[in-house]
């Protein structure tokens, strides 16, 4: 049998569910009285229908309920020990924005470096014109990167230990 | 009062300390995402693991449950997820049988209650991949609409409304393939 395209195998779905309008759908009964191919492929699409129509829901085991119920209590270790990774983490976190701080405000970022393009042997070979000179603020670098470690503690604070603490606050109900 | 807002209200009574009422949810809602796990892992065993698993799993996020959504989409989006972690966990050990499908046919085989109907069925749906199997098999549940199936599977709606009629039309030439071969045998 030969292949229908992906717009009639479209249509014919839509007309099994009934989703075709009337005009379109009587326009396809035409359609599909003169061609026995379409015909065919209705069936086909018809039988799968009724068979996936009827499979059946599958059950699990007699015993899950209490499974599960027996296991419940298992699973918060892992969250204690995220919390504890959590905290571990931030104080990482501080200790190198502390570190970077002092830096700063000792003055180790102040000098501005100027990169100049034009002295590489390979900008010289490939591109004949001058290039701007780019000039480099360490202070700049370091407080963006300061600014980024920041967000990052708020983020880890957040899911790693208020959240996770929260929640075991409600669930044991104090 | 509606199984959405008798959902709302166990789940209430069990964030007050109320755990045994959980059974209540699980036995409602333990057959369908059964069946989900099992059309994504096509082991009993591992699927029961897995939508233990779920329950689990969301059991300890009830706190964190958006109440904007039915909790039974909630559950069955950990479910889905969770078979799915599953599968790529256990990649090998599914790879390392030569033929799944053989080794299916045999098991639904074993099985003197699956009729030949659901059978082939079985088989047909096997050679679609899981999230295929997934959005038909909630298609056909005639529990959830597009949105809902969008929801547990974390897909667009457009995307799994084109997922299901290309399911539903690989699931037709599979059965049609299966039943032919099924009458050279004879």
């Amino acid at each position: 049998m030969k292949k229908l395209s992906q717009d009639l195998e479209d249509t014919l779905l839509d007309y099994l569910d009934g989703n075709l309008d009337p005009s379109r759908r009587e326009a396809f009964e035409q359609i599909l009285k003169g061609n026995i191919f379409l015909q065919k492929r209705l069936e086909e699409l018809r039988t799968a229908d009724l068979v996936l129509k009827q499979s059946a829901v599958e059950h699990p085991s007699k015993n899950f309920t209490a499974h599960v119920m027996g296991r419940l209590d298992q699973y918060p270790a892992r969250s204690s020990a995220s919390i504890r990774n959590g905290i571990l983490l931030l104080t990482g976190l501080l200790i190198v924005m502390g570190i970077a701080v002092i830096l700063l405000s000792a003055g180790v970022f102040d000098d501005t470096t100027t990169l100049d393009l034009n002295n590489s042997d390979l900008i010289q070979r490939y591109i004949k014109q001058s290039l701007p000179q780019i000039s480099v603020s360490g202070k700049l670098i370091v407080n963006t990167i300061l600014l980024l470690n920041l967000a990052l503690a708020f983020v880890v604070l957040d899911r790693t230990i208020l959240k996770p603490y929260f929640q075991r606050r409600i669930q044991t109900g104090h | 009062m509606t199984n959405k807002e008798g959902d709302l209200v166990l789940i209430d009574r069990i964030l007050d300390g109320e755990q045994a009422l959980y059974a209540t949810l699980i036995d409602r809602y333990k057959s369908y995402t059964f069946t989900i796990a099992l059309k994504i892992l096509q082991n009993r065993p591992e699927a029961e693991e897995a939508s233990q698993d779920a329950f689990i799993k969301a059991y300890h996020h009830l706190a964190g449950f958006n109440r904007q959504s039915k909790f039974s989409t909630w559950l069955y989006r950990i479910a889905f997820n969770t078979a799915i972690s599953y599968k790529r966990k256990h990649r090998y050990k599914f790879q390392s049988i030569e033929n799944t499908v053989i080794e299916y046919h045999q098991e639904a085989e074993g099985m003197l209650e699956k009729t030949d109907r659901q059978r082939y069925l079985n088989l047909a749906m096997s050679k679609l991949n899981e999230a295929d199997r997934t959005a038909l098999t909630l298609f056909y549940m005639q529990e959830f609409s597009l949105e809902e199936i969008s929801e547990i599977m974390s897909m667009q709606a457009n995307t799994i409304k084109v997922r299901i009629h290309r399911a539903r039309q690989r699931v037709a030439e599979e059965l049609k393939n299966i039943l032919q071969k099924e009458a050279l045998t004879l």
